[in-house]
């Protein structure tokens, strides 16, 4: 068993966790990350990506709102290479109360929004694939950001300041002395291996999975887990966010991400033994697509690839004594107070676009607690691949053999990092990936720098396997390069990519008719009958597995 | 433009359609609307690869009876033992003929070793995937050698090494892994990273550079007595280019198939294309068939995208469309269809239920068994149930098997195809055609 000291333990890898780690190695704390499966592979990582102008608080809760548009402002400054500036519409269809427009327009202004009413023929100007008979249009600031990306981009940053990330590590219980939390026990997956993290402070940010990872404290935190489930669909069907103008409901909102548009939400109390075992249901796909197809036509002509579900984190009502709702939206606990367990703190709640707020009030937190005076500091000191914030047209001019696109796509997902990515040698920018424009570059510097284990963990930094062919062809380049030069046995290669097919169907299945069928006979014809794959069993992932750690970054030589 | 016989599509079955009516003395034509699914097939040929019971079928024939018992409405069923081995001889002759022999093991299948190290029965290889040469080779040499060009991202020679080194019939052997380097003539404004499987063959067209391979393997890989390569020697059939490589080497030389495209299916389509031509068929690329006029009973014109409506007529017609991936099937939110004559179609599940849990799992996915329903003639229905006379249907449009989970694609395609062709020239012979 290794065992490991550090000021500060944190439990979850989505963007709360990831903030709290860096915002910890910002204020010069000794930090742990421990994430059971990989960054952002949670709910951070299984939401419609919408950086939030904070218009879908403005008409019922005007603080959340008001936080939206506040961090809105900080990212677009600190993660500029995660964020796209795509602007957002909210428009009302001739079925919608048309009273709505303007109490969206009030609360925007209460929350200090800057929402502006357009004229119809404005809002075609701007969107042109837009439905033509709406009846009105806001413009407000909504942007798009990408959790993979962002998550990355924390823990990296942290991790060049001395934090630790452990992905693939599954926290099994808190080590809890006395009326104390001391830190936590967790499972290497990859290593077979116990670890024991022992903390002065220890932040649960392991949203929906908290109410389980408290017990083994004594503590009960009641959580409501809430299905949200999305449909993506193929290329752009619009360049900027549109929000349907009425209540929060279903079907109400497309958001384009990097190069598909995302349907999104339902709403769906589900069950807490569910949440492991989450499927999208057809009446949902059969919503999304109609009420899509309302706001852009074009929907129902676009191909479906496919369909998934996060879990939004609710957390139970609290009483006087069960700690201090901050906002309407985040919970910090101080379970010192609430339970009388000194050493934890939880914080849960909250959205994407307040994940770094949330990291900052937990580590005040933890600051009180570490009795350090340590002001936080993420709200201006920019992620890596912000700092410099190269325009796209100037990083295309600094290679002059790569061909523009390859750049422009490396550029986008990476920002300044692009001139660690890419060189003049075309080895750098061979495609691996032609649908998303993958570099072996990129394969390389993910497996480098920002702890990718496997195929899945790459597609999470690199949108490798997310195009039309949901990974037909580079799902088997991307195991064959893990193998040459990340130290991943053959035989873990073979599993990791079966593994890779099986995931990338989950989210298929749902959606498996015209194209997207089509498209996975393909795939069936490569992988089961050219490969012959589906007579393989999976290897079970063995102890030998390597973890992250003791991935060998050199190139292995030919035998 | 008239013909005797018009077939919808390019691929195996319709290429062995195309080529039994044509060498019949029929008027033949194909309409191709594109590259087919040979391109990204292994090139061997498949029976059955597995059992009633779904274990790995070692002889196809002696376990076909109680397979077919299971599933009456199996391909198989409808053509027969006989005319079964009769389209594998027929196939046999066309491809030697065309200077890419395909060899068998008596009645037994061989199986042959894939781009992921995993081993696949078939009945039929082109020689230098088996011959008994090959089966000699791997009954007495031990020490193997699987190499890469290197670079080519389409081949990872030690992912194959980990599960042959895993498989019990290679488990006193030695395997090791190595890279050659490709002549430095990569195609213009290539990435030499980004290589398909094509763009090297076609360095290999000619046999001159044989002899710069041939050194590097006896460099790279000395002690090794078989090598196995990405298949990359030329993008036509040519007789024995393994077998001077072999002589060049000193080692014998075993082609694996690679990422699409994939050189040993495109070898055999050119194979059979080259005979249909020889025959006198006619070859329509790139056009695609729109739709049909069926009158009386009988398809009496195709309409097609480049020639217009009504552009061809002919007494007999094979539809040879392929599944979905080919288009010859076609899937909406909650229905399939077969889209150019709306045919009636074997079965019809909710779509929930057109595929299994896991995508590589032991269950088979039943999208991959739906098709066109036939008569025990091969003729279909149309929408209205009346059965169409003068069309004939084969491969992958035929519902009722899974070619991928049977190991049953290139077969089914084979016997079909025959199969119609068959059904065609008994009625041309009948004075009133049908």
């Amino acid at each position: 068993m290794e065992r490991i000291e550090t000021d500060v333990v944190i439990v979850g890898g989505g963007a709360t966790g990831a903030g709290v780690l860096r915002d910890c190695a910002l204020r010069g704390f000794s930090a742990v990350l421990v994430e059971k499966d990989d960054l952002a592979a949670g709910t951070s990582g299984r939401n419609h990506g919408l950086l939030h102008s904070g218009g879908r608080y403005a008409v019922k809760d005007t603080e959340a709102a008001a936080e939206c548009i506040a961090e809105n402002r900080i990212l677009k400054r600190i993660a500029s290479h995660c964020v796209e500036e795509t602007g957002g519409l909210f428009v009302s269809l001739p079925e919608d109360d048309p009273g709505y427009p303007d109490k969206l327009l009030a609360g925007c202004k209460k929350a200090g929004i800057p929402a502006k009413r357009i004229g119809t023929s404005e809002a075609l100007r701007i969107e042109p694939n837009l439905n033509g008979d709406i009846r009105f249009a806001v413009k407000v600031p909504d942007a798009t950001i990408d959790p993979f990306r962002l998550c990355a981009a924390n823990v990296m940053d942290a991790m060049g300041r001395g934090g630790r990330c452990l992905t693939h590590c599954e926290v099994s219980g808190f080590l809890v002395e006395g009326a104390r939390v001391a830190g936590v026990r967790a499972w290497d997956r990859r290593g077979g291996r116990d670890i024991e993290i022992r903390a002065r402070v220890t932040v649960n940010a392991s949203g929906i999975h908290g109410l389980k990872l408290c017990r083994t404290a004594g503590i009960e935190l009641p959580m409501y887990p809430s299905k949200g489930s999305m449909v993506i669909i193929d290329y752009r069907v619009g360049n900027v966010v549109i929000n349907r103008c009425r209540p929060a409901s279903d079907g109400d909102i497309i958001v384009p991400g990097d190069t598909v548009s995302l349907i999104g939400t339902t709403s769906k109390k589900i069950p807490y033994e569910d949440i492991e075992n989450l499927t999208v249901d057809d009446d949902e796909i059969e919503v999304l697509l109609a009420d899509g197809e309302k706001l852009i036509p074009n929907v129902s002509k676009t191909r479906v690839l496919r369909a998934y579900c996060g879990v939004r984190p609710l957390v139970g009502a609290f009483g006087p004594a069960d700690g201090r709702e901050i906002s309407r939206g985040i919970v910090l606990i101080d379970h010192a107070e609430r339970d009388g367990m000194a050493g934890l703190v939880t914080i849960t709640g909250g959205k994407l676009t307040t994940y770094r707020l949330m990291a900052q009030y937990a580590t005040d937190l933890v600051a009180k607690k570490l009795q350090v005076e340590a002001p936080c500091t993420t709200s201006t000191q920019p992620l890596p691949g912000s700092e410099l914030k190269i325009p796209e047209k100037k990083a295309v001019k600094g290679f002059s053999g790569v061909p523009r696109s390859v750049v422009g796509a490396t550029h986008f997902r990476h920002g300044d990092e692009v001139k660690r990515i890419l060189s003049d040698d075309p080895d750098s920018y061979g495609l691996v990936c032609e649908c998303e424009m993958v570099t072996t570059g990129e394969v390389d510097y993910t497996i480098k720098n920002q702890l990718v284990t496997d195929i899945i963990d790459l597609r999470r930094r690199t949108r490798l396997g997310m195009g039309p062919c949901q990974g037909a062809l580079c799902a088997y380049r991307a195991a064959g390069i893990l193998n040459e030069t990340a130290g991943v046995s053959g035989e873990n290669a073979i599993g990791m990519l079966k593994g890779f097919m099986e995931e990338r169907w989950k989210g298929i299945k749902p959606v498996l008719w015209g194209d997207a069928l089509r498209e996975m006979e393909f795939s069936h014809w490569i992988y089961a009958g050219l490969f012959g794959l589906a007579d393989e069993p999976a290897p079970p992932k063995s102890a030998e597995e390597p973890t992250f750690d003791l991935i060998r970054l050199e190139k292995v030589e030919d035998e | 433009m008239k013909y005797d016989v018009v077939i919808i599509g390019g691929g195996m079955a319709g290429l062995i359609a195309g080529i039994r009516c044509a060498d019949s003395g029929l008027s033949t034509a194909i309409i191709s609307a594109g590259v087919s699914a040979l391109h990204f097939s292994s090139g061997c040929i498949d029976l059955l690869g597995r059992t009633a019971d779904g274990g790995v079928a070692r002889e196809p024939f002696s376990s076909m009876p109680e397979f077919l018992a299971a599933r009456p409405g199996h391909p198989y069923a409808r053509v027969g033992e006989n005319t079964l081995r009769a389209s594998l001889a027929f196939f046999q002759e066309e491809t030697a003929c065309a200077g890419l022999p395909y060899c068998d093991n008596g009645d037994e299948n061989h199986f042959h070793v894939t781009a992921l190290g995993t081993v696949k029965p078939a009945y039929l290889s082109p020689e230098g995937v088996f011959s008994e040469l090959v089966k000699t080779a791997f009954e007495t040499r031990r020490c193997l050698a699987i190499l890469n060009f290197k670079g080519f991202r389409d081949f990872h020679p030690r992912l194959a090494a980990a599960n042959l080194a895993k498989n019990p019939l290679f488990s006193d052997w030695k395997i090791s892994t190595g890279s050659l380097t490709l002549p430095p003539i990569a195609p213009q404004g290539k990435n030499p990273r980004e290589l398909r499987s094509i763009d090297i063959a076609r360095l290999f067209d000619t046999e001159s550079r044989l002899g710069e391979v041939a050194e590097q393997i006896k460099e790279i890989a000395p002690g090794a007595d078989f090598v196995a390569v990405p298949a990359f020697l030329g993008t036509s059939p040519r007789r024995g280019a393994e077998k001077r490589l072999s002589l060049l080497a000193g080692r014998l030389i075993y082609e694996v198939p690679t990422l699409p495209p994939s050189l040993l299916g495109m070898r055999l389509d050119a194979a059979l294309k080259a005979r249909f031509a020889a025959r006198g068929g006619v070859f329509i690329a790139g056009d695609r068939v729109t739709g049909g006029r069926i009158e009386g009973g009988k398809l009496r014109f195709l309409s097609t995208h480049q020639a217009g409506e009504d552009a061809m007529s002919a007494r007999f017609f094979i539809l040879a469309t392929g599944s979905f991936f080919s288009g010859g099937l076609k899937s909406r939110f909650d229905a399939v269809e077969e889209p150019i004559l709306n045919l009636a179609l074997d079965r019809t599940l909710p779509r929930n239920t057109w595929y299994s849990s896991k995508f590589l799992g032991d269950e088979s996915h039943p999208f991959l068994s739906f098709g066109v329903n036939v008569d025990e003639n091969a003729n279909p229905r149309d929408a209205d149930g009346r059965t169409v006379t003068n069309l004939f249907c084969a491969g992958a449009v035929l519902s009722g098997y899974d070619p991928v989970r049977e190991g049953s694609g290139s077969g089914v395609a084979i016997a079909t195809g025959y199969f119609a062709a068959g059904r065609v020239m008994a009625l041309s012979k009948t004075p009133t055609g049908i």
